[in-house]
């Protein structure tokens, strides 16, 4: 409980003094030396273990690899063949389409869902805690354990939904990871899981709102529905811009949860981070893994650019 | 003055350290802790075999063992040749004999048993150095094989009763198998156990062996239209056949081989093709042994339902890395020794084909009625190759083994995926 009231005390005062920005620049930056100091050994971190292999990942992709840790037997011939192959590759394809689909998925459900349990949350005065760690309890729980913990509810002979519906009449048992249903199957763990981490961001936007304009809104007569419509989403938007772009960037990285579900693309549920994995870990095809790598991180930057643009931030 | 006495005792504190840390050497030898990756680990039958023989070497020599074994999966043999590559290889290495341990043994990295059997003439001289598992590099041995393997086909007896059926015997042909697996399907059942999806390298083996022998089974296709090439092809075939007359469990497609084999133990499906490290799974995953049995693959063509796949596909490595350090030496040569004695085989080993030249020590009065039968299919087995995949990287497998449901649903044409691996195999 303490431990998740800091949690909101630390996303609170982070959007307070992201107002504030100009005034904490005039005092705290005056002196630079003690700011080096603090910063040189992170920047020195982020070379060494992220920028340098980010470029090393790029040059790797025009090699040829031929399992992890081996040394490159030199370039591909054409050097660029590895993303040529990539647009005739079927599975890459289907990767890239259940990746879109994950996104529309994370934004709709998981940012949705969360607005509205944020909403419902704010509004109650009893038990709003409670809520609180409910919603947010399944974000401790690691992906790995949310899989097996999903597999044995969607498992064919003996699974929870199976036995569930037997009960209630069905004679058949459902193959809930066959191809017809395979992506809804991974998609509603991911989205499960991520609602509560955009419940606390939206709530913790929630608490910043002025109780004096909802009581200005009462006296004015305006209904619970009219003060949610007219106050709380246009002064939630920026928070929830916020919450879109980590969404869209999220969802393009989502691995764990869906490996544990259907490893090696199962029933066609490749998403672009369990189709680089596979090529790293199981095919040895390291140079393709690092080309669809960088794939990943040139839609990261597209999407990202397009969601800021779609959603721009405003100032009130 | 004060700083001439810190002087003088901090000399006099340097140099007594010097003589203990001397004296202490040329005293009493020290006893060595060598490093050991095995694959002896997680659910691997042998795992608790292999810590108690780890402790009692450890009491016996005085030295210790660093260990860092984990379950073998690709993730495994990727971190173990990411590890020799990086310089950070063990001392002493539990590994695959084939493809796998190429980049291992051609980078000189391990000692091959001559070089060691140069210093240390008794090195692994209860085995029988033809059956020690040579390297496809420069086929000379490397390793020290412990427990070998054999595949056979698993059957629930109460499943076969209860559909009317005989149990596979030696004579069984694949005609009449697929007339038994039909009366099965009709009586309810799930013919044959098996998740295409994860595991479909049993049937893969068996399936082409069907349409090869014994001595043309083990090796790789030239092109499809080579005999092995339309092996394989015939082979997969016969796969996507018993997919489509529904031999396999419903979500054979999307189950794992956990489900698939739990159906099997559960009384749900009545055949399941594994390996003889299966013998001790079922064993814990039952209080019903006696409702379980292993028999012959029923055969076709030239290949006759007793000729059965197996193998030593694993041993003992000494690094090179050892070898050269004086103190490692001979500690990763006793603890190799020391695993790989008549004795120790012996209760590794149990069921399992060895290299043994006195063969294997087993109590069968200790044996579970499924051992005896594994024991009973060996000895009756008219002849034995190698699973061929051992052979085919990883990477070149991928069309018929990550690629099997897109074959048997017909979405990917088999010919093609077996051009694919051979396009694979040449790169």
């Amino acid at each position: 409980m303490g431990l998740l009231q800091q949690y909101y005390d630390i996303i609170a005062k982070a959007l307070y003094y992201e107002k504030k920005g100009d005034i904490m620049n005039s005092v705290l930056y005056k002196k630079k030396f003690p700011l080096l100091v603090f910063l040189i050994p992170a920047f020195i971190f982020m070379i060494v273990f992220l920028y340098i292999p980010f470029f090393q990942n790029i040059l790797n992709s025009f090699k040829n690899i031929s399992g992890l840790g081996t040394a490159a037997t030199g370039y591909n011939s054409p050097w660029y063949s590895n993303y040529v192959e990539m647009f005739n590759d079927a599975n890459m394809r289907v990767a890239l389409r259940n990746t879109f689909l994950m996104i529309i998925a994370t934004v709709v459900f998981e940012v949705g869902v969360a607005l509205i349990l944020a909403l419902l949350v704010d509004n109650i005065k009893r038990g709003a805690k409670f809520y609180r760690i409910v919603y947010f309890f399944p974000i401790v729980v690691s992906a790995t354990a949310l899989g097996l913990l999903f597999n044995l509810i969607f498992l064919y002979d003996k699974g929870m939904l199976n036995q569930l519906l037997e009960f209630f009449g069905k004679s058949s048992l459902t193959d809930w990871k066959s191809k017809a249903l395979a992506i809804t199957t991974m998609m509603i763990p991911v989205v499960w899981q991520y609602v509560g981490f955009y419940f606390v961001i939206l709530i913790t936007g929630l608490n910043n709102i002025p109780g004096e304009l909802y009581e200005a809104a009462a006296i004015d007569g305006a209904s619970r529905f009219q003060r949610v419509k007219f106050i709380t989403l246009p002064l939630l938007f920026n928070v929830m811009c916020t919450c879109v772009v980590l969404a869209v960037t999220g969802a393009l990285k989502v691995f764990d949860l869906p490996w544990v579900m259907f490893p090696k693309g199962m029933s066609d549920t490749w998403l672009t981070g369990t189709y680089m994995y596979y090529h790293a870990f199981n095919t040895n095809n390291v140079d393709y893994s690092s080309a669809i790598a960088v794939l990943i991180v040139v839609l990261g930057i597209i999407l990202s650019k397009v969601v800021n643009t779609v959603f721009k931030e405003k100032d009130y | 003055m004060k700083k001439l006495i810190a002087l003088a005792l901090a000399g006099a504190m340097v140099l007594s350290l010097a003589a203990c840390s001397t004296g202490g050497n040329s005293a009493k030898p020290k006893n060595t802790t060598i490093n050991v990756v095995t694959t002896y680990a997680g659910n691997d039958g042998n795992a608790q075999n292999y810590q108690d023989a780890v402790a009692a070497w450890e009491k016996e020599s005085g030295n210790k063992v660093n260990d860092a074994s984990a379950t073998s999966d690709e993730s495994f043999k990727a971190r173990v040749l990411t590890d020799f590559e990086a310089g950070s290889e063990p001392d002493v290495l539990f590994f695959f004999n084939g493809v796998d341990a190429n980049p291992i043994v051609s980078s000189g990295k391990v000692v091959s048993i001559d070089t060691i059997r140069k210093e240390y003439p008794d090195y692994a001289s209860n085995m029988k150095d033809g059956m020690m598992g040579a390297s496809p590099v420069d086929g000379v041995n490397y390793s020290v094989p412990v427990n070998g393997y054999w595949e056979g086909m698993f059957v629930n007896k109460k499943v076969c009763e209860a559909a009317g059926v005989e149990i596979p015997g030696a004579d069984t042909t694949w005609e009449q198998f697929l007339d038994i697996c039909q009366k099965i399907k009709d009586a309810g059942y799930a013919p044959i156990a098996a998740s295409l999806a994860t595991v479909p390298h049993y049937w893969f083996e068996f399936t082409i062996y069907n349409h090869l022998s014994t001595t043309t089974h083990n090796v790789l296709p030239t092109g499809v239209d080579s005999v092995q090439g339309k092996g394989w092809i015939a082979g997969l075939g016969d796969i996507k056949t018993l997919y489509e007359k529904g031999f396999f469990p419903d979500n054979t497609l999307t189950g794992t081989d956990d489900e698939t084999v739990q159906m099997f133990i559960d009384g749900k499906a009545a055949f399941l093709i594994d390996g003889s490290w299966k013998v001790g799974g079922i064993e814990s995953a039952t209080d019903d042994i006696d409702n379980f049995t292993v028999t012959y693959v029923p055969g076709m063509g030239d290949r006759k339902s007793t000729d059965i796949i197996g193998g030593l596909s694993s041993g003992y490595y000494i690094t090179k890395k050892a070898w050269d350090d004086p103190d490692k030496r001979a500690a990763a040569v006793s603890f190799v020794s020391y695993m790989t004695s008549d004795e120790m085989v012996s209760k590794f080993a149990q069921v399992s084909a060895t290299a043994l030249k006195k063969g294997v020590t087993v109590d069968e009065s200790a044996l579970s009625s499924l051992a005896k039968d594994g024991l009973k299919m060996i000895a009756g087995a008219t002849g034995m190759t190698g699973a061929v995949q051992d052979q085919v990287p990883t990477e070149a497998r991928v069309p018929v083994f990550d690629g099997m449901p897109k074959l048997v649903t017909g979405e990917v044409d088999i010919t093609e995926a077996v051009q694919q691996v051979l396009d694979l195999l040449k790169k």
